[in-house]
């Protein structure tokens, strides 16, 4: 009753969290004073006594209006992470060593701006990011986490912190998101050939010619631009090494792509088995070569773009602990 | 701000650090030594040139001797590095040094800090009510600085900056003044006040020589407030009892003993009739020991945290210098005796004259007593006559004198100041064979109608003379009022009328001229500042909370505050109100509205589909129509674009059909 009067004066909450939401009421955040603060408690105290012996009375009002603006502080620096409403953003699947991206998205329903808000993981400053949340607005932080292994990536619990308007104090608060991230395994490098089994095709052995598209390849000064492969340069951006491509074709063979995690050598680690067939879905979907994909209980036919990807991919995360979060 | 608009944010912001450093030192310049002010604004300036051109800061090994050589200049200014002049101009030195030595965040809190601590020691120098409001504005720039270097994103304009610190000081006020009122005082210094705790002031001295009075004249600075309990006394007879000097060498009037001891006088007898004058006197600090009683206050004075003495002539006197102002109460007589029984062997002491001074004088002296059937009285009056007839006159720039300077008044010049007067009437009786010594102190005051209080400035010193009469014991004689009469009549100011500045009536000394009345309400802030800002004591503050526990106890009180509550609860539902959107709390009353006739909105359902639910209802036709426009309206409202004025008058037509539709 009594927190709710509070909660009703300070007009720190004015929406309810939906699922998988938070809004870091006033019992979440803890605050403390900082290095500042303390340092802060010690000038006043000189202050006073100075006032006290020279009996400065506009010593003593400055003194206690500094102080008071130190509760001030207290006030807008708890005001200023207390009602935030925290959601969880998209969490996009990553390879093994490279980095989770979670994105935390922080709403802000009040009259006034919020700056400097830092949100990370606890365990390092350095990886730490700041946001303002501007009056009635969000904003977005991704924060990067090292995927080590394949898998699902929980993400840890983020802790938010600010010390705006002066410094003098420190609130912050924790917030467990509910918010994972699919981690495929790590791509094998190098790279074993993919496993092409050439299947005489009905007509026998053609010429090259241009009846059978066999995969791309890079392009080649002289090739026709008609050839180049306009939706796999699309694909990857200049500077992420992307870079001209052409469509191959072969005549004669037609090349039929299986990857069967079955037919893998057993003496290689399970890892390194999986690893491999990583690295081949990759390869096949950059050569543009349908391929099927077998793993456990997993069989998808013969196909090619995003959603087979993924799901190839994700089966290859996933492989041996099923168990669903 | 243009100018700083294509600077990057690291440089706006550290200038705009250096202008608060600036703001905080710039009042310490009028009393720093040159030098340091001159080093100050140098290194200010090396601080700002650096920033604005993206130097590196100098390396600390060029920095440490500039500041010891600074040190050393400071002791080689004050002759000391300790005490508070020399603390405070270590201080600004350091806050300036300070600024080229800025490496981590913690070294901007060590810059922010010493500013606040540079502030506080300004009010050493000066605690007037513009310290006070420039205070107020340097303490927002100060948070401003703190809050910019906080941001981490995005930076708002200055001026927002400055709202939001402008915003936590009002926030910080009440709390302040609450903490202002009542947190524990404590009487006097925590530990020694240092010598140079004041700066020399002008004042009542305890000798008398030609000029002393005339120098004072000049001077506008409050001696002392005092309130009296009823109505105040005619200024003919505000008599500020000081100083009784009886010792002449010639020139100089001076105390009898020098030393004050702190006993009251064996041979002192005092007798009083009538009612008591009760009043209470605010002494401006002095650092003297003199403590001023309107004649005649019985020697009963209790100060504050001070031991008070009074001597065998009435003096009253505090054991230490006064430093700070103090209050006391105390109550006059209008009829009085002192000493009427007097041994007249005791008087020998009052008839002292230096051997080979004013031969003139005391030949007159001689003349008039040696005259067949006088008496004391008659000496008197004749001298007094003399004073009235003779065409001396009062004048604040009387002629210098020579060796035998009351010969020279007397018969050559007869011009003079009260000092002139006092002093050659003293002179005469002692040498009539009268006992005679002189009194200085203030004369008059100035009444302010605003608050009640009376003004008493250094310009009201004062100097008169008591004689010894057998029976009658000291009289009160005030040889000025022989010569001008308005100067006691009517104070100071209508005895010497000054000459209006530039010409202009309005600045003449006339009490109802717009320039008066503005001086008198801008007296009366002073004295409630110094009363309620500068003076809260321990003593002030038992009575005031004394007062308001008092006032917590009437039933008034006690009914408003819950009520004021009430209030402001309401005021705040008010506003929450007028902030939600007109447009859906009518659209929510008409879902309520709807669902009493039986139509329950889905979650889906917009304004059209419920209007044809709506038009199937079994309802007169005019209130199916409002329904209808409401819901178009709502739509309108909604989804159309619409200017300002347009979405006003709607808003209002929806409040208008909701109620029809009821």
């Amino acid at each position: 009753m009594l927190e709710a009067f509070w909660r009703r004066v300070f007009r720190f909450e004015r929406r309810k969290a939906r699922d998988g939401e938070v809004v870091l009421t006033l019992r979440r955040v803890y605050i403390l004073p900082a290095r500042a603060g303390l340092a802060f408690t010690v000038l006043l105290l000189l202050m006073l006594v100075g006032a006290t012996n020279y009996t400065l009375g506009l010593g003593f009002a400055l003194t206690f209006l500094a102080a008071s603006c130190a509760m001030a502080d207290m006030l807008l620096t708890v005001k200023n992470l207390a009602g935030l409403r925290l959601a969880g953003g998209r969490a996009a699947p990553v390879f093994a060593g490279d980095a989770a991206q979670f994105e935390i998205h922080l709403h802000n329903a009040g009259n006034a701006d919020r700056y400097a808000i830092r949100v990370g993981f606890g365990t390092d400053a350095a990886a730490e990011h700041a946001a303002d949340v501007p009056a009635r607005g969000s904003a977005a932080v991704a924060l990067a986490l090292p995927a080590r292994e394949r898998g699902w990536l929980r993400a840890p619990r983020i802790h938010l912190e600010t010390r705006f308007p002066l410094g003098l104090f420190r609130a912050w608060s924790w917030w467990q998101p509910d918010l994972r991230v699919l981690v495929y395994p790590h791509p094998e490098t190098p790279a074993q050939p993919l496993p092409m089994r050439g299947a005489a095709s009905e007509e026998g052995h053609g010429e090259v010619g241009l009846d059978n598209f066999a995969g791309i390849r890079s392009y080649q000064p002289g090739d026709p631009l008609r050839h180049l492969a306009w939706r796999q340069i699309a694909r990857l951006a200049p500077e992420d090494g992307g870079q001209l491509v052409t469509k191959h074709f072969e005549g004669g063979a037609v090349a039929e792509l299986a990857l069967d995690f079955a037919l893998l050598p057993q003496h290689l680690d399970v890892e390194v088995r999986l690893a491999r067939m990583t690295r081949w879905v990759l390869d096949a979907e950059q050569r543009a070569l349908p391929y099927s994909f077998r793993l456990g209980g997993h069989t998808y036919a013969a196909g090619l773009g995003d959603a087979h990807r993924a799901a190839c991919l994700q089966a290859l995360a996933l492989y041996g602990r099923e168990e669903v979060p | 701000m243009k100018a700083l608009g294509p600077l990057t944010r690291d440089k706006q912001d550290t200038l705009l650090l250096v202008a608060a450093a600036l703001l905080v030192v710039a009042p310490h310049f009028g009393h720093l030594p040159w030098w340091i002010t001159g080093t100050v604004c140098v290194t200010l300036l090396w601080r700002v040139l650096l920033t604005l051109r993206g130097r590196r800061l100098p390396p600390i090994w060029l920095l440490l001797p500039i500041a010891l050589i600074a040190m050393g200049g400071v002791f080689q200014s004050y002759g000391t590095l300790l005490g508070r002049d020399p603390g405070v101009a270590m201080l600004a030195l350091l806050l300036a040094f300070k600024l080229l030595e800025m490496h981590a965040k913690r070294d901007l809190y060590v810059v922010l800090f010493l500013g606040f601590f540079l502030m506080l020691t300004n009010f050493f120098y000066s605690q007037s009510m513009l310290t006070g409001l420039a205070m107020a504005a340097t303490l927002v720039v100060l948070l401003t600085v703190q809050i910019t270097f906080q941001y981490t994103g995005t930076v708002p304009s200055l001026g927002r900056r400055l709202r939001l610190a402008g915003k936590m000081f009002v926030l910080a006020t009440p709390l302040a003044a609450a903490l202002f009122v009542l947190f524990p005082r404590f009487d006097g210094p925590l530990w020694g006040m240092p010598g140079d705790a004041q700066g020399p002031r002008s004042g009542l001295s305890d000798t008398m020589a030609p000029g002393t009075m005339t120098n004072l004249a000049l001077s506008e600075e409050v001696a002392m407030r005092v309130r009296f309990d009823g109505a105040p006394p005619a200024q003919d007879r505000l008599y500020w009892r000081g100083v009784v000097l009886s010792h002449y060498d010639g020139r100089t009037w001076s105390r009898i003993g020098g030393r004050l001891y702190r006993r009251a006088g064996d041979a002192m007898t005092l007798r009083v009739d009538g009612k008591p004058l009760p009043y209470e006197v605010t002494l401006e600090p002095s650092q003297r020991r003199w403590l001023f009683t309107l004649e005649l206050t019985p020697p009963a004075l209790d100060v504050r945290g001070e031991r008070v003495g009074v001597s065998d002539e009435l003096e009253s006197f505090t054991v230490r210098p006064i430093h700070q102002r103090v209050r006391y109460r105390a109550a006059a007589f209008a009829d009085y005796a002192v000493q009427a029984g007097l041994d007249p062997a005791l008087t020998g002491k009052w008839l002292q004259l230096p051997a080979g001074f004013n031969p003139r004088t005391r030949e007159l002296g001689r003349q008039l007593r040696a005259e067949p059937g006088t008496t004391d009285m008659r000496i008197m009056a004749r001298v007094l006559g003399h004073f009235r007839t003779q065409r001396f006159t009062y004048t604040l720039q009387p002629p210098l004198l020579g060796r035998d300077s009351i010969d020279e008044f007397l018969w050559v010049s007869r011009q003079g100041f009260c000092e002139h007067y006092a002093g050659a009437f003293v002179f005469l009786m002692r040498a009539a064979g009268i006992p005679a010594r002189v009194v200085t102190g203030y004369q008059g005051g100035e009444l302010n109608p605003v608050d009640g209080y009376m003004t008493v400035r250094q310009s009201d010193a004062h100097a008169w003379a008591e004689v010894w009469l057998a029976g009658h014991g000291w009289l009160r004689i005030d040889p000025t009022a022989a010569v001008a009469p308005e100067r006691v009549r009517l104070g100071i100011g209508g005895a010497l009328p000054r000459e209006a500045p530039f010409g202009l009536s309005a600045f003449q000394n006339n009490k109802d001229s717009w320039l008066a009345r503005l001086r008198f309400h801008v007296n009366a802030a002073n004295n409630a500042w110094n009363q309620w800002v500068l003076d809260y004591n321990p003593e002030r503050q038992r009575n005031f909370l004394a007062e308001l526990s008092g006032l917590a106890g009437d039933w008034r009180v006690l009914a408003a505050l819950p009520a004021l509550l009430a209030l402001g609860w309401l005021w705040r539902r008010l506003r929450a109100r007028r902030r939600r959107d007109p447009v859906q709390t009518a659209w929510e009353r008409f879902g309520v509205l709807l669902a009493r006739r039986g139509i329950v909105r889905t979650p889906d359902e917009g304004p059209h589909s419920l209007a044809r639910r709506v038009a199937a209802l079994a309802l007169p036709e005019e209130k199916k129509a409002a329904m209808a426009e409401f819901l178009e309206l709502y739509a309108a409202l909604r989804y159309r674009a619409l200017d300002d004025d347009e979405r006003h008058r709607s808003a209002r037509r929806l409040a208008k059909l909701l109620s029809l539709s009821r």
